[in-house]
Parts: C-alpha cells; sequence; structure tokens
C-alpha cells in the first residue's frame, strides 16, 4: 500500500459520478432534510432490531410460559406477556424480522419483474410486444390484486410447499404474492422513463457506436429509472410490511408459533374487551413505527430524487 | 367520448372473463376434490362420484366453465355451496349491501376531511396547518388499518363505551345503534385513503398554482376568491380520479376491517369461505369483489376524461 501512498488520487475522468458517489450524496441529501433524518433513523433501529433479535431479546419468543401469562408491563418483561406467558417485547424484535424480509423481498421481486416488462415495453414501443405488454399491466391494474393474494393463499392453503429438501414456509408465497403487486406499477414507472430516454440521442449514438439493444437497456437507460425506482421501492417496502401484517392477522401469512405483528395481533384480538391493553397496543405501535420510517425515508429520497414531486399512485 | 367508454368497456369485459376463468381453474385445479371436503377421507369412491355428479363435477372443466359462466351472467346464478348447501347468490344478496355501505361511508369521510385538508394545507404552505395536516398524511398512510380499527373498539367502545364493540347492528333496530355500529369500521377504513387523497390534494393545488393560467388571473386582478376557482377546478382532477379508484381498493381492504369488527359483510363472507375451503363461494365472492373493482376504475377513467379537455377529443 505504501507503494501507491504519494500516488494521486485517481479520478473521474468521464462527467458522470459513479452510482456509488451519487448514492453518498443521495444519503447526504436525505440526511439533510429532519423528516428524512428521523426515518432513516427509524428504518436503521428496525433493521437493527431485526439482525440483533437473537442477542437483544431478553427472552425466547416462543417458550411457552403458562404461569406468567397476560403479565402487565413490567421490568421483567417490558411490554408484558401475551396468553402463553411468552414475552411481548422478544416476540415483536423477532417479528421484525420476517417483516423486513417480506417487505425487502417482495419490492426486489417486484423491481425485477416490473423492470424487465417496463424496458421491454418502451424499448420497443410501436410493436405487438409493447401492446401485448402494456394491455397486460393495464389489466393487473384494473383488479383488486390483494383480494386475489387473500383468495390465492386461501385456496393453495397456508402449509409450507416442499421442495426436495427444501420446505418453504408460507411466507414464501406472501413474498411472491406481494412482491407480483408491485410488477404492475413499477413496469409503467419504468415503461414511461425508457419510452422518453430511448429516442433520446445519447441512445442513438450509442447505437452508432456499436452497442446492441440489451447493453443499451441495461447500462444507458436503467441508469435513468433509478431515481424514481429508488422512491417507489422504498415505499412499497412501507406498503408490503402492512399487507404482510393483515394477511398475518386474518391467519393467511405467517404461521404461529413463528412470531409476526400481524399475528401477534391476531392473538390480541381476544383481549380487546378485558383490559389487556398490551397485548394489542406493543405489536401495533412495531409496526407503525416502521411503516413511518419508510414512508418518511421514501418521501425524503422523492424530494431529492424527483423534482416534480409526484405522489405514488395507489396499489392497494 | 362515447368510443372511449365503449372501448373502456369492452376491453373490462375482456379483463372479467380472463380473471373469471383464472379463478376457475384454480379452485378447480387445487388437489382434493370437493367430495373429500364434504364427506371426509373415509368416503367410499361410490359416495365420491354420487357427489360429484350431483354437482356435476364429472364433465369436462371446459363444460363445467361454461355453465358457470352462462348461469352467473343470465341468472346471476352463482351455483350452490356445497358446504352450507344454499345458493351462493343469496349469500352475496345478503353480505354485498353491508360491505357497500361501510364502504360508502369510509368513502364520505375520506373525500369530506380530505378534500378541505389538502386544500388549506396547499393555501398555507409551510405555516401550521400545513404542517399539522402532514404528519396526519404521514401517519394515516403508515398505521395499518386493522391496528387502527383494534385501538378504536380499546378506546371508543370499551373504555368510553361511546360504541357497540363489534357486529353490525341492521336498520330495523334503529338508526342510531346502526350508525353507532358502522362509524368505526368505516374510520378504520377510510383513514389511509384520507391521508392518500389530502396528499394528493395538496400537491396538485401547489402544481397548478404554479402555472403561467393562475399567475396571469392574478395579475388581471381578479379576486383571490375567484383565482382560488380556476384553480380548484384544475387542480381536482387528478384528485377526482384517484378518489373513485380508492372505492374499488376499499372493497379489499374491508375483508380484514370486517374481520376486527366481526362484521357479516361480504368480504367476511370470503375469509369463511376460505377457511371452510367452500371454493365455490370464493370464487364467486372474488368475482363480485373484482367486478366492482373494475367499475369504480372504468368510472375514475370516465370522469377524468369528461373533466379533463386536454385528453377529452384524445382516442384511448
Amino acid at each position: 500500500m505504501s507503494a501507491v501512498a504519494g500516488a494521486p488520487a485517481p479520478t473521474v475522468v468521464a462527467g458522470r459520478p459513479g452510482i456509488a458517489a451519487r448514492l453518498a450524496s443521495l444519503l447526504r441529501q436525505v440526511l439533510a432534510s429532519r423528516l428524512g433524518l428521523v426515518g432513516a433513523l427509524i428504518v436503521l433501529a428496525v433493521v437493527l432490531a431485526a439482525w440483533l433479535a437473537p442477542v437483544i431479546s431478553p427472552y425466547d419468543p416462543v417458550a411457552v410460559d403458562l404461569e406468567l401469562k397476560l403479565q402487565p408491563p413490567s421490568l421483567a418483561h417490558l411490554m408484558g406477556t401475551d396468553q402463553a406467558g411468552r414475552d411481548i417485547l422478544s416476540r415483536a424484535l423477532w417479528g421484525a424480522r420476517v417483516s423486513l424480509l417480506v417487505g425487502v423481498i417482495a419490492v426486489a421481486i417486484g423491481l425485477v419483474g416490473g423492470i424487465v416488462l417496463g424496458t421491454l415495453a418502451g424499448f420497443y414501443a410501436g410493436t405487438l410486444l409493447e401492446q401485448a405488454i402494456m394491455r397486460t399491466v393495464d389489466a393487473l391494474f384494473s383488479i383488486p390484486l390483494l383480494v386475489w393474494a387473500i383468495a390465492v393463499v386461501g385456496i393453495v392453503g397456508v402449509g409450507p410447499i416442499t421442495l426436495g429438501p427444501l420446505s418453504i414456509p408460507n411466507e414464501g408465497k406472501v413474498i411472491l404474492l406481494v412482491g407480483f403487486l408491485y410488477v404492475p406499477a413499477i413496469a409503467r414507472v419504468t415503461y414511461s422513463v425508457v419510452l422518453a430516454e430511448s429516442r433520446a440521442d445519447y441512445v442513438r449514438a450509442r447505437r452508432v457506436q456499436g452497442a446492441n439493444d440489451l447493453e443499451i437497456m441495461a447500462t444507458e437507460i436503467l441508469r435513468n429509472c433509478l431515481s424514481p425506482l429508488i422512491v417507489q421501492a422504498t415505499l412499497f417496502i412501507a406498503i408490503g410490511i402492512i399487507v404482510e401484517a393483515s394477511l398475518s392477522f386474518v391467519g393467511l401469512g405467517v404461521q404461529p408459533p413463528k412470531p409476526s405483528w400481524g399475528s401477534m395481533l391476531a392473538d390480541a384480538r381476544g383481549y380487546v374487551f378485558s383490559g389487556e391493553w398490551w397485548l394489542p397496543v406493543f405489536p401495533g405501535l412495531f409496526i407503525s413505527f416502521t411503516v413511518i420510517g419508510f414512508n418518511l425515508l421514501g418521501d425524503a429520497l422523492r424530494d431529492v430524487l424527483d423534482p416534480r414531486k409526484r405522489e405514488a399512485g395507489l396499489v392497494v | 367520448m362515447l368510443r372511449f367508454i365503449l372501448r373502456r368497456m369492452v376491453f373490462s369485459v375482456g379483463v372479467l372473463l380472463v380473471v373469471s376463468a383464472v379463478i376457475f381453474l384454480l379452485t378447480h385445479l387445487v388437489p382434493g376434490s370437493p367430495a373429500i371436503i364434504v364427506l371426509g377421507a373415509d368416503a367410499s369412491s361410490e359416495q365420491v362420484r354420487e357427489f360429484e355428479r350431483r354437482y356435476g363435477l364429472d364433465r369436462p372443466l371446459a363444460v363445467q366453465y361454461l355453465a358457470w359462466l352462462r348461469d352467473i351472467v343470465l341468472h346471476g346464478d352463482f351455483g350452490r355451496s356445497y358446504i352450507s348447501g344454499q345458493p351462493i347468490s343469496g349469500e352475496v344478496a345478503r353480505t354485498f349491501p353491508v360491505t357497500l355501505e361501510i364502504v360508502i361511508l369510509a368513502f364520505l369521510f375520506c373525500v369530506s376531511v380530505s378534500l378541505p385538508l389538502g386544500i388549506v394545507s396547499a393555501l398555507y404552505q409551510g405555516r401550521l396547518v400545513d404542517h399539522v395536516a402532514r404528519i396526519f398524511a404521514v401517519i394515516g398512510v403508515s398505521v395499518p388499518g386493522f391496528w387502527l380499527g383494534l385501538m378504536l373498539i380499546v378506546y371508543g367502545a370499551v373504555h368510553l363505551r361511546l360504541f357497540p364493540p363489534g357486529g353490525f347492528i341492521p336498520w330495523s333496530a334503529g338508526l342510531g345503534p346502526h350508525l353507532q355500529s358502522v362509524v368505526l369500521p368505516a374510520l378504520a377504513l377510510g383513514v389511509y385513503y384520507t391521508a392518500i387523497i389530502s396528499r394528493m390534494t395538496r400537491s396538485s393545488m401547489i402544481e397548478v398554482a404554479a402555472q403561467d393560467y393562475i399567475r396571469t388571473a392574478r395579475a388581471m386582478g381578479l379576486s383571490r376568491r375567484r383565482v382560488l376557482q380556476y384553480a380548484l377546478k384544475n387542480a381536482l382532477i387528478p384528485v377526482v380520479s384517484v378518489s373513485a379508484m380508492s372505492v374499488g381498493y376499499m372493497f379489499g381492504w374491508a375483508i380484514i376491517i370486517e374481520q376486527v369488527f366481526n362484521i357479516a359483510g361480504l368480504s367476511r363472507a370470503l375469509l369463511s369461505a376460505i377457511f371452510q375451503r367452500d371454493y365455490y363461494t370464493v370464487q364467486a365472492v372474488v368475482l363480485v369483489i373484482t367486478t366492482v373493482f373494475i367499475t369504480a376504475n372504468v368510472a375514475a377513467d370516465v370522469v377524468y376524461r369528461l373533466l379533463d379537455p386536454k385528453i377529452r377529443g384524445v382516442a384511448a
């Protein structure tokens, strides 16, 4: 290392800064806004809680102890215990794992599906392929995908799916269906950007240089979709967490005894009338704060990335 | 305009046809014959054959589908539930008005709160009202409706005793008790869309206020009132369309909300059918909700075109 210590730092010759530099500058601008900072801190806290759940949870989240059931919050159990004597704080910390898992992977699936469809349709505008893709997207927009997700999980059943040695729990289906929920919206955003950019001079210039369609799509055009998609992805994580919790609440999401916020609230339903307020209150606060965090972060990102500050359309 | 409506309707009917085929295939290809669900796993093969003959399940799938579709289109008949033996149309006719009423109430709440809130927020941008409205909007899109419902029960029904803790009290029991039983569910259902629509109204107002024609109107010395009238007329175009769409989306979320409040509406009919593996009822309810959703979407599109002269003349 010492040999190059005296060498001048490599400078970026091209006019465009690299992705890493752009992300760093983006992060700086987001953290500069007060609400963006709050959102980022909440998201960071939830990510840490999910990651460190095995270390920081005071108790085993699934250990049943009927002698300790329905204890109000105390120093030993900061958020009390549930009907099976399980520590609510520990269950809520572990519940963050499933929520984030579903939220993030579902968005990843939605991004892959939506970007592929949107890019193809936008790039091959005027062809049958564009018509086929965009009419399908229109059709998907015109049906209630949440109801369909509920019906599909209900009909297929909530049991795990076994693929050889692998056993995929019901969350797998939930992730897939929530991801599907995002595809039409992401496809539309990508489509509109690609449609505008694929006629731009720099794309023509790249073609003259001998770049093929795939290269141009992968390098030049997707770069322009990055800004709106980062905003959407963040806001969609928030929606995914709410959808997962709602599905788990009605018994079609994460299956007990695995801790999740939605199923904790399903358990709490029976204690709403009898005064054990800590059962319904704390898991809901976890959901709400997490979702507020992602929403604030998404709004701050939009303020930086989208000068027109468009509101995201409805997806659920 | 007529041509647009016609094309939109043909497209919608097409979507409905595809959707009905998909849900039919889904419920009929899922492993496990209804005969086994009803008669039990130890039913003799003769009993199973007899059951399948009675419900027409021994015919080819395509014939079953066409017969099912014919009965729905010609007679509004969704067939019989093999669990209860009752006609499904009766169940739909009984539960649909309940859900519709809650959705309409939620919609009225939503529009009457979000429009003034969004407008005031835009007029006093950066002032206290605006900050309060924006904080409400972030919380509103983040708090899951079903948890809000639980909290409303804990506070409004159990603590204050102002509302019944759940259940649907019919009109016949008196207007007061009836309204009391639907206020909390409508609130829990409507808050998310109230937040979304107030945000949309705000950003749309701000965008319109920056347009040249508003500046011209001001420069001409028109009264503040007149200028506001012009701005509103244009700013509300996208808002009206999203509001119409939200009606469709609320039918989906009603599934979860009705579960919280123990209301026997259409959506809860779907959930109980799912858990009883009453697949014929599932496919009927999904089809009904999808039809409502598509109708709301078409209405949103038509209203949008009627209001916006810029795109009125453009073909679809």
